[in-house]
C-alpha cells in the first residue's frame, strides 16, 4: 500500500465524524412514532459542531 | 424499566440469521420484530432516556451522542456480519412492535430488493484532504528585511496554500470516478468541516463507495495506485462498513 494512503483500522479507532455522517446523514430515514429534530440533521450537526467548537477551546 | 419503547437499528430478511446475545444502546437484548419477507433488528428503550424530550437534550450531550451511535455501530456491524442489512438513520423509534410491524408492512417489496442489492457487498469510505498541514517550519520567518517584504512571504504562502486545496479538488475528482467505476454505488457526503474532525488539512473529498467484498482487494490496490500517482491529495480509506450511505430512498 502506498505510504501516502492511510488505512484506518476496521473497529476502536473510527472517527465519531465519520460515524455520525453516516448514523445521521445516511440511512433509512423511516419516520418512527418520537420524532424529534433529528429529521432536521441540519440543526445537530450545527448544534455538533458549536459544542466541538467550544470543547476544542476549553482544550486550549 | 419505566415505560418503554422500540429503537430500531436495521431492516433485514426475516428468514436470515437473528441476533441472540447483543445488548441494545440501552443495555436491552437485541431481538427482531418481523412480519412477511422482513425482520427489523430492534431493542426495548425507556422513554426516560429515548422520549421526544429526552432525546432533544441528550442528542446535544456529546458524550451521550458518542456513547449511543458507538454502540448503535457495533450492533449493525455485529449483525452486517452475519446476514445482509439494510441500516437505519440512528434513533428511529417506535412505540411498540406493533408499531414497527405495520411500518414494515408496504415497503417489502422495495426492501426486499435493496437487501438483494446489498448482499455481499460492504462499504468503502474515501476522504481525499489537500496535502499536509503546513508545519511550524514553513511558516514565514520573522521580517529580516522589511515588513513588506513579510507580507509578500504570507501572501505567498497562501496562494500556495489556496493552490494546493485546487490541485487536491481536482485530484480528487478523478479519484473519485475512478473509484466509481470500480464500485457497484458511489455516494458522497459533504466533506467534514476541519472543526469537527481536528485535522488541519482540508477536506476535498468525503465519498463512500459499495464493494463486491470478493473485489475489496483490488479496490484497495486501486486507492493505493491512485493515491500514488495523484500526489496532490492525502487520501484515507476507511472501512468495512455496514451499507449506511446506501440504503436510502424508502420512505423519504
Amino acid at each position: 500500500m502506498n505510504p501516502a494512503t492511510e488505512v484506518m483500522p476496521p473497529s476502536g479507532s473510527t472517527s465519531l465524524v465519520d460515524l455520525l455522517d453516516r448514523l445521521l446523514g445516511a440511512g433509512i430515514v423511516l419516520s418512527g412514532d418520537i420524532t424529534i429534530a433529528l429529521a432536521d440533521v441540519d440543526l445537530v450537526t450545527i448544534k455538533l459542531r458549536a459544542l466541538l467548537t467550544t470543547v476544542q477551546e476549553d482544550d486550549r | 424499566m419505566s415505560e418503554s419503547a422500540v429503537y430500531m437499528y436495521a431492516l433485514a430478511r426475516s428468514d436470515g440469521w437473528q441476533p441472540t446475545s447483543l445488548r441494545g444502546v440501552d443495555d436491552q437484548p437485541v431481538r427482531t420484530v418481523s412480519t412477511g419477507p422482513l425482520s427489523c433488528i430492534v431493542s426495548t428503550v425507556s422513554l426516560d432516556q429515548f422520549g421526544e424530550q429526552a432525546l432533544q437534550r441528550n442528542l446535544e450531550d456529546l458524550a451521550w451522542l458518542e456513547r449511543t451511535a458507538r454502540q448503535h455501530d457495533a450492533i449493525v456491524h455485529a449483525c452486517a456480519s452475519r446476514t445482509t442489512v439494510m441500516p437505519l438513520r440512528m434513533a428511529t423509534i417506535c412505540a411498540d412492535d406493533d408499531s414497527v410491524r405495520s411500518r414494515l408492512t408496504g415497503m417489502a417489496d422495495q426492501v426486499v430488493e435493496t437487501l438483494a442489492q446489498l448482499e455481499g457487498r460492504d462499504e468503502w469510505g474515501v476522504k481525499v484532504f489537500a496535502g499536509e498541514s503546513p508545519s511550524a517550519d514553513s511558516r514565514p520567518r520573522p521580517p529580516r528585511t522589511s515588513g513588506t517584504a513579510y507580507l509578500q512571504q504570507l501572501r505567498d504562502q497562501r496562494a500556495r496554500i489556496g493552490d494546493s486545496v485546487e490541485a487536491a479538488a481536482r485530484d480528487a475528482e478523478v479519484i473519485f470516478a475512478a473509484l466509481r467505476d470500480r464500485a457497484v454505488l458511489a455516494h458522497r457526503h459533504r466533506p467534514q468541516d476541519g472543526r469537527l474532525t481536528g485535522d488541519a488539512r482540508t477536506m476535498v473529498l468525503n465519498a463512500a463507495f459499495l464493494v463486491d467484498r470478493e473485489e475489496a482487494a483490488k479496490f484497495h490496490d486501486a486507492v493505493a495506485e491512485l493515491s500514488g500517482s495523484r500526489p496532490a491529495g492525502s487520501v484515507v480509506l476507511t472501512g468495512p462498513w455496514p451499507p449506511y450511505s446506501f440504503t436510502t430512498g424508502v420512505d423519504r
